[in-house]
């Protein structure tokens, strides 16, 4: 890739966009390539979840490798649940050896909740010690203290959920991640302006957003039924009752969700220490180009004009996925 | 250098106790007898679970490790409304008790320090023994105090 990198992009007082991308329930690469060409318009980075909601899925690490090859910069995220200090740590070598230095590191979702609710939960580090680990790892030294030569090149980044209680806790809780050497924080995605907003005033009083890039998560959703499903079955959620109504009102639901995004990130926008928005669209990656546009998130690209590789498309739909897939298989080797 | 109300969130040192040896059969020995003592105060009073790195004190004596998740550093993302915890609905989240009971006792700023990850060599065993044997910091019963030892 011989556009900027993630981490740069940060150093660059940049508004960013990133995008989340769930790997297959199988061994397919076709499934990862079909949806990178989604992102290859404007999205600076792509989170490949890990294992999420606890349900076995095609590897972080491997899915980010191929994401990268289809010339897409991938956010890979590790979870403290189904590893220990010992395989965390290789992995992060691993990152670092394939020069994918994107990390998002998470605590990771009780296994009860996914579809081998009799495992182990290892839950050896948590998300921050997770965080210090990889910070230790760049500055050239393990966990026992050994040190390498080859140090592996990362950019950090942890998640924050200004929604759940109690709200002074996860101040708390981001000024520590932030101190064990998080680069780029993701929030959970807002449905709630208000607490959000009180939230980020928070942030601001300890001046947390000054040290952190601070990416405000956004969900896009189809349908009243999958917002009521997040608001009783997904844990430190807030959906008013009215958001819900809304959406049951609506004549073409989709449509709809659409819209309510686009309204959450301009509204998102406003807020002072904001530093970028990213797109959660569970399982409906295809729905990513026509939000960006919708609400000018890839507008102010210079770059994705100039190499003329990363075309801006017309209507909400990625271009022609084939034909950019081709060019940046060439631009990548 | 992050503060929360006026006081400082420290950025974290040494995470890792695996610089201390490894515990001898002769230590454990030690140390079944010191939790025969141990585990009649902290059992039935904190429910203790019997981790061998004591941090009670630092979290409003409750002990964080009735957390399904065992974490150490706080509540993960998935508390609800009314603090309920996410893998055990019938329950409390065990940070949100330690957030109130710590507020209470004007301890919160004892949470702002990140703990160390956790030396499974020390599970079950005695941490009063530990702390005697210097392999984990003594507990910290009066903030006042250790407040003064810092301005020093």
């Amino acid at each position: 890739m011989n556009a900027m990198t993630f981490k740069e992009k940060i150093g660059m007082e940049k508004f960013l966009f990133t995008s989340e991308l769930g790997p297959p329930k199988s061994a397919s690469a076709a499934a990862i390539r079909k949806k990178t060409a989604y992102f290859k318009n404007g999205v600076d980075c792509v989170n490949v979840t890990d294992n999420q909601t606890a349900i076995v899925r095609l590897s972080s690490t491997a899915s980010a490798v191929i994401c990268r090859d289809e010339g897409v910069e991938p956010i890979v995220q590790m979870t403290c649940r189904d590893r220990n200090r010992l395989a965390l740590q290789s992995d992060l070598l691993g990152l670092g050896a394939l020069g994918i230095p994107n990390v998002l590191c998470l605590t990771g979702d009780y296994q009860r909740f996914g579809n081998h609710p009799e495992a182990r939960g290892v839950f050896d580090l948590d998300s921050i010690q997770l965080i210090y680990t990889a910070d230790r790892l760049r500055k050239g030294a393990f966990l026992s203290g050994d040190t390498m030569k080859n140090k592996p090149d990362l950019c950090i980044g942890g998640a924050a959920n200004p929604f759940a209680d109690p709200l002074e806790f996860r101040v708390l809780r981001l000024a520590k991640k932030i101190a064990a050497g998080a680069d780029f924080i993701q929030t959970q995605p807002v449905f709630d302006i208000d607490r959000f907003s009180e939230w980020m005033e928070s942030v601001r009083k300890a001046g947390l957003h000054r040290k952190t890039a601070i990416l405000a998560g956004v969900m896009p959703v189809k349908s009243a039924r999958a917002l009521l499903y997040m608001k009783s079955e997904v844990p430190g959620m807030r959906i008013s009752g009215e958001l819900i109504e809304r959406m049951e009102k609506a004549g073409d639901p989709k449509e709809e969700g659409i819209r309510l995004a686009v309204e959450t990130i301009l509204e998102l926008k406003k807020i002072e220490g904001i530093r970028g928005i990213h797109l959660m669209p569970l399982l409906w990656e295809s729905i990513t180009p026509r939000i960006a546009e919708q609400a000018g998130l890839i507008q102010n690209r210079p770059e994705s004009i100039e190499n003329g590789e990363r075309n801006i498309p017309d209507k909400g739909m990625a271009g022609n996925p084939t034909d950019n897939k081709e060019k940046n298989r060439r631009k990548s080797t | 250098m992050s503060y929360i109300g006026g006081e400082e969130v420290p950025p974290p040192e040494n995470l890792t106790t695996t610089k201390t040896k490894p515990v001898s059969p002769g230590e454990r020995r030690l140390s079944l007898a010191a939790r025969l003592l141990e585990d009649l105060v902290k059992v039935p009073l904190f429910r203790c679970q019997r981790c061998g790195e004591c941090i009670l004190s630092h979290t409003a004596f409750i002990c964080s490790q009735r957390c399904p998740k065992r974490l150490r550093n706080g509540p993960c993302g998935g508390t609800g409304e009314d603090g309920t915890c996410e893998v055990y609905p019938e329950r409390k989240c065990i940070w949100y008790r330690i957030y109130h009971r710590s507020k209470k006792l004007n301890r919160f700023s004892m949470l702002f320090r990140t703990e160390n990850i956790h030396n499974w060599e020390l599970e079950h065993t005695s941490a009063w023994l530990n702390v005697f044997l210097k392999r984990i910091e003594p507990p910290v019963f009066f903030r006042k105090s250790k407040k003064k030892k810092e301005s020093k």
